[in-house]
C-alpha cells in the first residue's frame, strides 16, 4: 500500500524544485507506476522532477533526512523494472534535465545533462560530422542517464561496443546528497580504480548521474544492409557464425524468427518479409564507401552457403529502412497478438545459438506459450518474447516457469541472464543462477560502499 | 619463525622458497620480499592469502615482474603467477580466449594468430608480459583509437580477494549486465582488489590488410598539429602517434598512422586522410614498418624511469612545450587519446614534478610508470571523493590490507 507523502516533506521538495515539479496527485502518479516492464506496477508516493545537479542534491538530502527511499527514473523505457517505484519511495525523474551542455568538436566529446534523449545527442552532433554510437532500440525516447544506469547496448554495439566504452566522466549525486565527480577525459593517467566503469550499469543503486561526458565518433561515410531469408533458424545461425568467423566485422547482425515475421507482416509495420520463412537475418556494414561492397559480397556468400533462399541488398536509404523495419518494429507488432509481452533478454556464446534457440522452441511448446525470438545474433544476445495475458493467472505462472527455464538454459551453456536490459526486479530471482553466495554478498557490499543505508532504488539487482 | 617456515608449516604442498636477491632484476625500490611463492591453482592462491591475513603479512603479486612501482614497509612475500599459465579455453568462432594469468601475452597471441585472430594490445614489451599484469594495469597503447581500451576487452576473470574469497567476475560473453560490473575496478586496479588467476579476453579477426603511413619531420613539435588534424578526419585510423627521433627512420621524428581493413577500404581511407591533411603520406612496409611499430610500441616504456601523461588532445601542444627537460624530444604521443609517454635512465624528479604542475593546470594527469629509486616524484592524485570511495572498495575486497604492500 502506497503511503502518502506528508505535506511537510512535499513542501520541502516544492521549495527546491517549484510547485509544478512535485507530483503528488494520485491520478498523475499512475503514469509512473511502471517502466517498460508493465507486468509490475506500484504507484509511488510522489514524483520530483529536478532540473539541475544542485536541485538533485538538495532533493536527495531531504530524502536522506526523512529516511525516504528514492527511485531514479529517466524516460521509463527500461524493460527490467529498474524504475519500478516502491510503495514507500519517491521517484526522482531526470527527464527535465535535458540540456546538452557542450559539444567539443576537436576532442570529440560531449557533456550532457542526464535527461538528454539518446537520439537527440546524435542529431545535435551531426553538424560536426560526429555521432554517439550506442543505439538502444528505444533511442528516440530513452535518456542517456538511463543508458548509463543500464549500460545500454543496441544493434550496432557488435562493432562499436556498449555505453561503458563511451562514458568518460560523470557527475553523480550520492544518496546523502553529496555531489561527486568521477573520472573525466584527460585524466586517464590517474592511478585510480575505474569508478566510472563500476558506476555504469549500477541501475540507479549507487547514485544519480546528473551530468555525463561521452566520446563521440566520426559519422560513417556509407552503409550496406543485407536481408537474408532462411528456411530454418539453424541455417541463419550458421550464416552468422560463418560471417563472424570469416573475419568480417559487421556493424550489426540481427535475426527475427518465423513467429516474429508473421506478427510483423500481419501488422501495420509490414516489411515484406516472406511469412513462410524460418528466419530473416539483417546484416549491416558501415565505413568507407570503397570497401563496403566487398564486405557485403562476402557476407552474401556466407548467407547463400549456409542455405539462404534469398538475399536482398538495399540500394537506397529507403530500402535500408524497409529491410530494418521487420526487426525494429517487431516489439510493436506483437501487441496485436496478445495483450502482454514479456521481452526477455539473455546472452549466450554465439556458437551455442542454434541449440539454445531449438530448446527455447521446445520450452514454448512444453508450457503452451507463444515465444517469438528477436535477437542481436552477432553477440549472442537473445530476446525471446513471451506473449501472454496477465489477467490469466494460470498463464502468468507458466510464463514465469518458462522464463526461469530459458534463463537456466542460457547460463548452462556459458551465457548470462541479461545482456542489455539489466536485472531490475525482473531478473533478481535469477541472480543465483549466475552468482554463488560469496559473490552475491560481494555485490551487496559494493552497493553499500555507495549507499550505506540502501535508500537508492531498493529491491533492485540484489536484495 | 621465518615466513618461509611458517608458510611451509601451514601449507606444505605450496611451492615456496626464500627470496633470492638475484631474482630482483626489476624495479622494486624500497623493499624486498622474504619468500617467493608460486601457486599452481586458484585454490592455492586462496590458501596463501588466507594464511597471509592470519600472519599479518603483505602479499605482492608478480606477473612478469617488469612493471612494479615502489614497495612499502613491513614484511611481505611475493606471489608469482607464472605457474598459473596456459590457455584454458579457446573458441575461435566465439572470439573469446580464457587463460591463466601467468600466461605470457605472446602465448595467447600466437594461439589467436593460428586462427586468424588477435588481441589488439600494444603496450611496451607486451609480448613478454603476463596476461595478469596487462589486465591489472589496464595497459594499452595507441591502438586504443581503433579498438578501445583493454578494459573493454576483458570479458571475465577469476579473482581471489585479499582474504581468500574466490569471485568469478563477468563471463564469456561480450554483452553482460547481470549485476554490478565488479570487473571494471579490478581491471587496472593494480592488484589492489585481489589476485587474478584467470582471464577471458575478447579476440578480434586479424585485419585483412594493414597500412602504415608516415609523415617525417625534423622536430616532434612540428608534427603535433597534423596529428591533431588527422584525429578529426572523417576516417579514423586505428592509431595516430607522433614519436621523436625514431632510429628505424634514421633519427627523424614522425607522425605515424595505421589503417586496418580490406585493401580497397584502406586505399580509400588513405585518400580521405591525405585530402583532409592536404598532404601526401609515405607508406612503410615489411621489416621497415615492423621495426618502426615495435620501436613506437616500446619507446620509453622499458626505461628505468618512465612517466605517462594524459590530457585533452587540444592541450597536447602546451604539454609538449613544457616537457623539454623530461625528454619530450624522444616521446611517443598518442594524439587521438591525448597521451604522452617519456622514458629515460636519467630523468630528473624535479623536472617531472614541474611538468606535473603544468599538466594538472591544463586539466590533465601525470603518473610515474617506472622509477628506479625511492625518491620518486608524485603522481597526480585522485579527487578526495574518488579516493574515499576507492579506499572503501579496497577495504571490502581486502579487509586485512594484505594486498600490494606498495600502496
Amino acid at each position: 500500500m502506497t503511503q502518502t507523502l506528508t505535506s511537510r516533506v512535499a513542501d520541502r521538495l516544492r521549495a527546491i524544485v517549484g510547485d509544478d515539479q512535485v507530483i503528488t496527485h494520485p491520478d498523475r502518479l499512475v503514469a509512473y507506476e511502471s517502466d517498460g516492464l508493465t507486468a509490475y506496477r506500484v504507484v509511488p508516493r510522489a514524483v520530483v522532477l529536478p532540473e539541475t545537479t544542485d536541485q538533485v542534491s538538495e532533493v536527495l538530502r531531504v530524502m536522506h533526512d526523512e529516511g525516504i527511499d528514492v527511485v531514479p527514473r529517466g524516460a521509463g523505457t527500461g524493460l527490467s523494472g529498474g524504475a519500478l517505484p516502491t510503495p514507500d519511495g519517491v521517484i526522482v525523474g531526470t527527464a527535465r534535465m535535458n540540456r546538452i551542455l557542450s559539444i567539443n568538436e576537436q576532442n570529440r566529446l560531449a557533456r550532457v545533462q542526464t535527461g538528454v534523449v539518446n537520439a537527440r545527442l546524435t542529431e545535435a552532433t551531426a553538424p560536426y560530422g560526429l555521432y554517439y554510437a550506442p543505439d538502444p532500440a528505444s533511442q528516440s525516447t530513452c535518456t542517456l542517464g538511463g543508458n548509463v544506469a543500464e549500460n545500454s547496448g543496441g544493434p550496432h554495439c557488435l562493432k562499436y561496443g556498449v555505453t561503458s566504452r563511451y562514458v568518460t566522466g560523470l557527475t553523480v549525486v550520492m544518496a546523502d546528497g553529496e555531489v561527486v565527480r568521477l573520472g573525466g577525459a584527460g585524466l586517464e593517467a590517474v592511478h585510480g580504480l575505474d569508478l566510472v566503469g563500476l558506476f555504469v550499469g549500477s541501475e540507479g543503486c549507487f547514485g544519480i548521474a546528473t551530468e555525463i561526458e561521452v566520446r563521440l565518433l566520426p559519422k560513417v561515410e556509407s552503409i550496406r544492409t543485407l536481408l537474408g531469408i532462411f528456411d530454418t533458424m539453424e541455417a541463419a545461425g550458421h550464416a552468422v557464425t560463418d560471417i563472424i568467423g570469416s573475419g568480417l566485422m559487421p556493424a550489426a547482425v540481427e535475426i527475427v524468427d518465423n513467429a516474429t515475421i508473421v506478427a510483423v507482416e500481419a501488422s501495420v509495420f509490414s516489411a515484406g518479409y516472406p511469412v513462410d520463412a524460418g528466419a530473416a537475418l539483417v546484416v549491416e556494414f558501415d565505413g568507407t564507401e570503397a570497401g563496403l561492397d566487398d564486405d557485403a559480397d562476402r557476407a552474401e556468400q556466407c548467407c547463400l552457403s549456409a542455405g539462404a533462399t534469398k538475399v536482398i541488398r538495399a540500394t537506397s536509404d529507403e530500402e535500408r529502412i524497409a529491410l530494418w523495419k521487420g526487426r525494429k518494429k517487431a516489439f510493436g507488432a506483437m501487441g496485436r497478438i496478445a495483450p502482454d509481452l514479456l521481452v526477455q533478454d539473455a546472452t549466450v556464446p554465439r556458437t551455442r545459438l542454434p541449440e539454445v534457440l531449438a530448446r527455447i522452441t521446445e520450452i514454448g511448446r512444453e508450457y503452451d506459450l507463444k515465444i517469438a525470438n528477436v535477437f542481436h545474433a552477432g553477440d549472442g544476445n537473445l530476446h525471446p518474447n513471451i506473449l501472454f495475458d496477465r489477467q490469466n493467472q494460470e498463464e502468468l505462472e507458466r510464463v514465469e516457469k518458462a522464463s526461469r527455464e530459458i534463463m537456466t538454459l542460457c547460463v548452462s551453456v556459458g551465457g548470462t541472464i541479461t545482456g542489455e536490459h539489466g536485472v531490475g526486479v525482473d531478473k533478481r530471482a535469477y541472480m543465483p543462477l549466475v552468482y554463488n553466495d560469496v559473490e552475491m554478498d560481494m555485490l551487496r557490499s559494493v552497493r553499500r560502499v555507495f549507499d550505506p543505508d540502501g535508500r537508492l532504488n531498493p529491491g533492485k539487482v540484489v536484495q | 619463525m621465518t615466513l618461509a617456515r611458517s608458510l611451509r608449516s601451514a601449507l606444505p604442498d605450496v611451492s615456496a622458497r626464500e627470496w633470492d636477491q638475484s631474482n630482483n632484476d626489476v624495479l622494486w625500490p624500497g623493499g624486498t620480499p622474504e619468500v617467493l611463492i608460486r601457486p599452481v591453482s586458484t585454490e592455492e592462491v586462496s590458501q596463501i592469502l588466507t594464511w597471509a591475513g592470519k600472519e599479518g603479512v603483505g602479499v605482492l603479486p608478480l606477473g612478469s615482474g617488469r612493471h612494479l612501482g615502489p614497495i612499502g614497509g613491513g614484511r611481505f612475500v611475493a606471489l608469482e603467477t607464472s605457474l598459473l599459465a596456459g590457455v584454458d579455453e579457446y573458441e575461435p568462432a566465439d572470439l573469446t580466449i580464457t587463460s591463466g594469468t601467468g600466461t605470457t601475452f605472446s602465448t595467447v597471441d600466437s594461439t589467436l594468430r593460428e586462427n586468424g585472430q588477435w588481441a589488439p594490445f600494444d603496450s611496451p614489451g607486451v609480448n613478454e608480459r603476463s596476461i595478469g599484469g596487462l589486465v591489472s594495469e589496464a595497459s594499452h597503447g595507441p591502438l586504443w583509437a581503433g579498438y578501445g581500451s583493454l578494459r573493454n576487452h576483458v570479458l571475465g576473470a577469476t579473482l581471489v580477494t585479499g582474504d581468500g574469497r574466490v569471485l568469478r567476475l563477468g563471463g564469456k560473453v561480450v554483452k553482460n549486465v547481470a549485476g554490478y560490473d565488479l570487473l571494471r575496478p579490478v581491471v587496472g586496479g593494480r592488484g589492489r582488489l585481489g589476485i587474478l588467476t584467470s582471464v577471458c579476453l575478447r579476440a578480434f579477426p586479424l585485419p585483412a590488410h594493414e597500412r602504415v603511413l608516415v609523415l617525417k619531420g625534423a622536430k616532434l613539435k612540428s608534427l603535433i598539429e597534423p596529428a591533431l588534424l588527422a584525429g578529426t578526419a572523417p576516417v579514423l585510423p586505428v592509431s595516430i602517434v607522433v614519436v621523436g627521433q625514431l632510429s628505424a627512420l634514421g633519427g627523424n621524428s614522425a607522425l605515424i598512422l595505421r589503417l586496418h581493413g580490406a585493401e580497397s577500404t584502406v586505399n580509400a581511407d588513405q585518400s580521405a586522410i591525405e585530402k583532409h591533411l592536404g598532404i601526401s603520406l609515405d607508406r612503410l612496409a615489411g621489416e621497415e614498418a615492423d621495426g618502426c611499430l615495435t620501436e613506437v610500441r616500446d619507446r620509453g616504456g622499458l626505461e628505468p624511469r618512465c612517466v605517462e601523461v594524459s590530457v585533452l588532445p587540444s592541450r597536447l601542444s602546451e604539454v609538449v612545450a613544457a616537457a623539454d627537460e623530461v625528454g619530450v624530444a624522444k616521446a611517443v604521443i598518442d594524439s587521438y587519446a591525448g597521451r604522452l609517454r617519456m622514458g629515460s635512465a636519467d630523468m630528473s624528479a624535479d623536472a617531472v614534478s614541474a611538468l606535473r604542475g603544468v599538466v594538472e593546470s591544463l586539466g590533465g594527469a601525470l603518473r610515474v610508470a617506472r622509477w628506479d629509486c625511492v625518491t620518486r616524484p608524485q603522481d597526480t592524485s585522485c579527487r578526495d571523493a574518488e579516493l574515499q570511495l576507492s579506499r572503501r572498495l579496497e577495504s571490502i575486497f581486502d579487509p586485512s590490507g594484505v594486498l600490494w604492500p606498495a600502496r
